[in-house]
């Protein structure tokens, strides 16, 4: 299994937590895929620690600048990614997730298809299916 | 379930109001019910940006078949039409029942139509998706939450509808803003400071403008004060 976590912010420790505590399994691929406007993991992946803590083998990969969803699915495909993980930045009034516009994106491009499972502060794309 | 937002060019039914003369803030799509062939009755509820009069509106509306016409009793710029139109005077909310998605919401202002709707799942947000963008071009996705219930269809909003006439902006602004951060709820979720800080305005002015809506509720449902 192969889990990707976007990170759109290194404030993002709470989402990054839960996605390797509830819902990577043991054993799992871990790719963290950086935006460009997250200029550095170190302070995140050292806080969370997600070999000691986790046990999760992890490999940090960056998106170019100029990138769009394509770039990201692909990304997916190579690697045949089973989830996308993306933390929750911002909530409603009422406090439901809203879902940023790069995950708008993924869930209507024509190929990636799959699951989406909103969780305490990450969404998570899963079961996912690729096109042709 | 998901509950999804988006928006589209407007087209149809909504497009030809916001072409009249008077200038229309927004049109929602309160109900509609099919008649036979590729008809269908539609209700509306249309805000003008200023007061119209009924003969106005009338002489502005010439070229769609209008069935009623009734001003909101306390708000003179709003309208709640019943109009016969074609089915594809109404396409949007057609591709959402075509495509068994649950309309809740659609709304033109702004250049746009603004949907709120409820799909099953992910793949089924991408074939209502699919067949809206075949009809209408882009689709631009605003929003899409998990969500247990399916919640209030279009149609079902009948006390909005009544109600929606008897306060003003400002009063359904506080009341909204109220209910969303949770100040009915038992215990409170927020301090009336905080709504008023929400909203920018004194606390004595949200809690006249409260007062106000809970008089207006009284009298929808007692009648008018003896």
């Amino acid at each position: 299994m192969t889990t990707i976590i976007i990170i759109k912010s290194v404030e993002h420790h709470a989402s990054v937590r839960e996605i390797l505590g509830s819902v990577v399994d043991d054993g799992e691929r871990v790719y963290f895929l950086r935006l460009p406007t997250v200029r550095c993991l170190g302070p995140l992946i050292q806080e969370v620690n997600p070999m000691i803590n986790y046990g999760v083998d992890y490999t940090i990969t960056p998106l170019p600048e100029g990138y769009d969803v394509s770039t990201l699915v692909e990304f997916a495909t190579e690697f045949d990614a089973n989830r996308i993980c993306i933390g929750i930045s911002d909530r409603t009034l009422t406090g439901k997730a809203r879902i940023d516009d790069l995950t708008q994106s993924i869930l209507l491009h024509d190929d990636i298809s799959g699951d989406f499972v909103v969780g305490e502060h990450a969404i998570i794309l899963e079961e996912l299916e690729y096109g042709d | 379930m998901l509950r999804i937002e988006f928006q589209v060019k407007l087209a149809g039914i909504s497009s030809h109001l916001f072409d009249i003369d008077e200038p229309v803030k927004s049109i929602e799509i309160d109900n509609a019910l099919p008649v036979s062939g590729d008809m269908v009755f539609l209700f509306l509820s249309v805000k003008f940006d200023s007061e119209v009069t009924v003969d106005r509106l009338s002489e502005e509306l010439s070229s769609i078949e209008v069935v009623d016409v009734t001003q909101a009793e306390l708000n003179p710029q709003i309208y709640y039409l019943g109009v016969m139109a074609q089915l594809s005077d109404a396409s949007v909310l057609s591709l959402l029942t075509e495509n068994q998605a649950i309309p809740h919401r659609i709304v033109g202002k702004n250049a746009h139509l603004e949907v709120m709707a409820s799909v099953r799942d992910w793949n089924h947000l991408k074939e209502v998706a699919d067949a809206i963008e075949t009809e209408h071009g882009s689709l631009e996705l605003l929003g899409t939450t998990q969500t247990d219930s399916i919640g209030f269809p279009l149609g079902s909003n009948k006390l909005k509808q009544s109600m929606s006439g008897k306060l003003s902006e400002e009063q359904l602004d506080v009341l909204e803003t109220a209910y969303r951060m949770g100040y009915f709820k038992v215990p409170q979720e927020v301090t009336a400071e905080e709504i008023a800080s929400e909203l920018d305005i004194s606390r004595s002015t949200l809690s006249a403008r409260l007062r106000r809506v809970e008089h207006n509720f009284c009298a929808l449902l007692f009648g008018p004060q003896e």
